[in-house]
């Protein structure tokens, strides 16, 4: 099973946090990091596994390198019933109402699209104590090991 | 043969750019050289004591010297302490990324006053900038002239209670200077008209969460576009919020004519509303957000391997990611212009700096930083140093003078 780590960011922290879980996963992984603004949903395959992280912007609404792809998705485009992902939001909880909008947008269209959630959507408050690497590590290796068991063989 | 980049003001912005330029290219020595004995600029001392989750940016700039490669000067004043043209003899591309630390003054008849005050300058002394002046005395009704964030920011910093401030970084000074204010009313003054104002819709629904205010917001005309249906949305929203007796009153499409003073001090403020009647608006302080201006330190024309960033470059416009974006675009304009020059004589780099007396290095800021961090009170998340002296006394302490 090959992982991809997919960001959408705005001020560079999801994209700092694909790269902290680049470097603790290569070791036992194969992993690539893409940022979302450069890639399209028909991109997306049946054997890699996406580790999705994705921050906040503006009114709950996706970060900047988002928005195409979502666009896309919202557009109608492909089937993506053979996608497995997971999810990792970025969000502040200075702004309560839209806390963590951008994830929960992704991961509905994604969904919408077909794809299948692996876990739940594990958020970060940048308000909070928590460093994210520390909560989306173990976000990724628990999502890691369902996946491996539902997408059939292993890494 | 290693090029050098020299970034002049390590606020956000030269920050971004450092971080595209090292991302792009690891083998670039990069220096980032501010007149501060600390980094990051306006996140540190313009973001919001409050807003915590946006100064948590400062972990991908501390990045940029922990495994990026890139080195801080700190206390260095370009002009001051190096000649500009030093500089630029020095490094292969010299980048002013310096911000816009004056406040925009406003053409108003009657002034100067006592009680008119800028936001940057109030921003600066809340926020235990070292060359901050006091805190002044605004009064029991002071109005905000400005439909910005940085108005909303001051806005919101006034009206909060004590306890809303917990977890800031918010200093002792200015923490008692906020519960001692004494602040009845706050009126928010803008030039456009309520769909026009520069707010974001996100902090102006911030305000209808405050624990001790009522809140009134001007009836606003009809014809928006999308982003001013936000803001009107945003404003809807949090008009009538009743939660205590701190009255805000938002007022739009005011344009301000003068003031009024007796014995010097500002007693009002005389704007002309859209019907052309003018009306007067008691106040007992003025705080003016209307935008921000060079000190005039710095050349403001690009010249053979000078740029310039951030606000420095485009204006006080435009959010952290924005800048962001355009840190990401120079980066690439200075690599394609080092690439067009191969055969540029070797540079010498940072050892320019080398006559600069007291210069913080990043591991000097890594002991303010630890500093300030351990000496946070229960209900703060940091507590700065606010004198260059006690910033230099840690940075500045060598192996050999430590005890």
């Amino acid at each position: 099973m090959k992982l991809a780590i997919l960001y959408g960011t705005e001020t560079g922290n999801a994209e700092m946090l694909a790269e902290d879980l680049q470097s603790a996963l290569e070791a036992d992984h194969e992993v690539s990091v893409a940022n979302l603004s450069d890639i399209v949903p028909g991109d997306l395959d049946g054997e890699t596994f996406y580790l999705v992280v994705c921050s906040t912007y503006g009114d709950g609404e996706l970060p900047a390198s988002a928005q195409p792809f979502g666009a896309a998705l919202e557009a109608g485009e492909p089937d993506l019933s053979h996608v497995h992902f997971a999810i990792f939001g970025l969000g502040d909880s200075a702004y309560p109402d839209t806390y963590n909008g951008g994830s929960a947008v992704l991961a509905a269209a994604l969904a919408q699209r077909g794809a299948t959630m692996i876990g739940d959507r594990v958020t970060h408050d940048a308000s909070g104590p928590d460093l994210a690497e520390d909560l989306a590590l173990p976000w990724a290796e628990a999502a890691i090991a369902e996946a491996a068991t539902r997408l059939g063989a292993a890494a | 043969m290693t090029r050098h980049v020299a970034i002049v003001g390590a606020g956000p912005s030269g920050c971004f750019l450092a971080q595209a330029l090292l991302k792009a290219r690891p083998d670039l020595a990069v220096d980032l050289i501010d007149r501060l004995p600390v980094p990051y600029g306006l996140v540190r001392y313009g973001v919001a004591a409050d807003h915590q989750g946006t100064k948590a940016i400062a972990r991908q700039f501390a990045r940029l010297f922990e495994r990026q490669g890139a080195r801080f000067h700190g206390n260095v004043e370009i002009g001051r302490d190096v000649p500009l043209s030093a500089l630029r003899a020095a490094y292969d591309a010299v980048v002013l990324a310096a911000g816009l630390s004056g406040d925009r003054e406003p053409e108003l008849a009657g002034l100067p006053l006592a009680g008119v005050h800028g936001a940057g300058a109030l921003t600066r002394a809340l926020y235990d900038h070292p060359d901050a002046g006091p805190l002044p005395d605004l009064g029991a009704h002071p109005l905000i002239l400005g439909n910005g964030n940085v108005a909303l920011d001051i806005l919101r910093l006034l009206a909060k209670t004590p306890e809303e401030l917990d977890g800031s970084d918010l200093g002792p000074r200015a923490t008692r200077w906020l519960a001692d204010s004494g602040i009845e009313t706050l009126t928010i003054v803008g030039r456009s008209p309520a769909a026009q104002a520069r707010f974001d819709p996100v902090m102006v629904r911030e305000l209808g969460a405050l624990k001790g205010v009522s809140i009134t917001v001007e009836a606003a005309p009809p014809g928006a576009d999308d982003a001013g249906e936000k803001v009107l949305a945003a404003l809807a929203q949090i008009d009538g919020t009743a939660t205590g007796p701190r009255r805000i009153a938002f007022r739009f499409g005011l344009t301000p004519a003068g003031v009024l003073g007796e014995g010097g001090r500002i007693v009002a403020l005389t704007v002309t509303r859209p019907d052309g009647v003018a009306e007067t608006l008691p106040c007992t302080a003025l705080v003016t957000a209307i935008g921000f201006r060079g000190d005039g330190s710095l050349p403001t024309e690009d010249g053979p391997g000078l740029y310039k960033a951030g606000w420095f470059a485009r204006g006080p416009r435009g959010t952290i990611p924005e800048n962001r974006a355009d840190a990401q675009d120079l980066a690439l304009r200075i690599l394609a212009d080092l690439d067009a020059a191969p055969d540029a004589p070797g540079k010498s780099g940072a050892a320019v700096l080398d006559t600069c007396r007291d210069r913080v290095d990043y591991a000097g800021w890594g002991r303010i930083d630890a500093a300030e961090l351990a000496a946070a009170p229960a209900n703060r998340c940091r507590q700065k140093l606010d004198t260059r002296a006690a910033m230099l006394a840690l940075a500045c302490r060598t192996e050999e003078t430590q005890p």
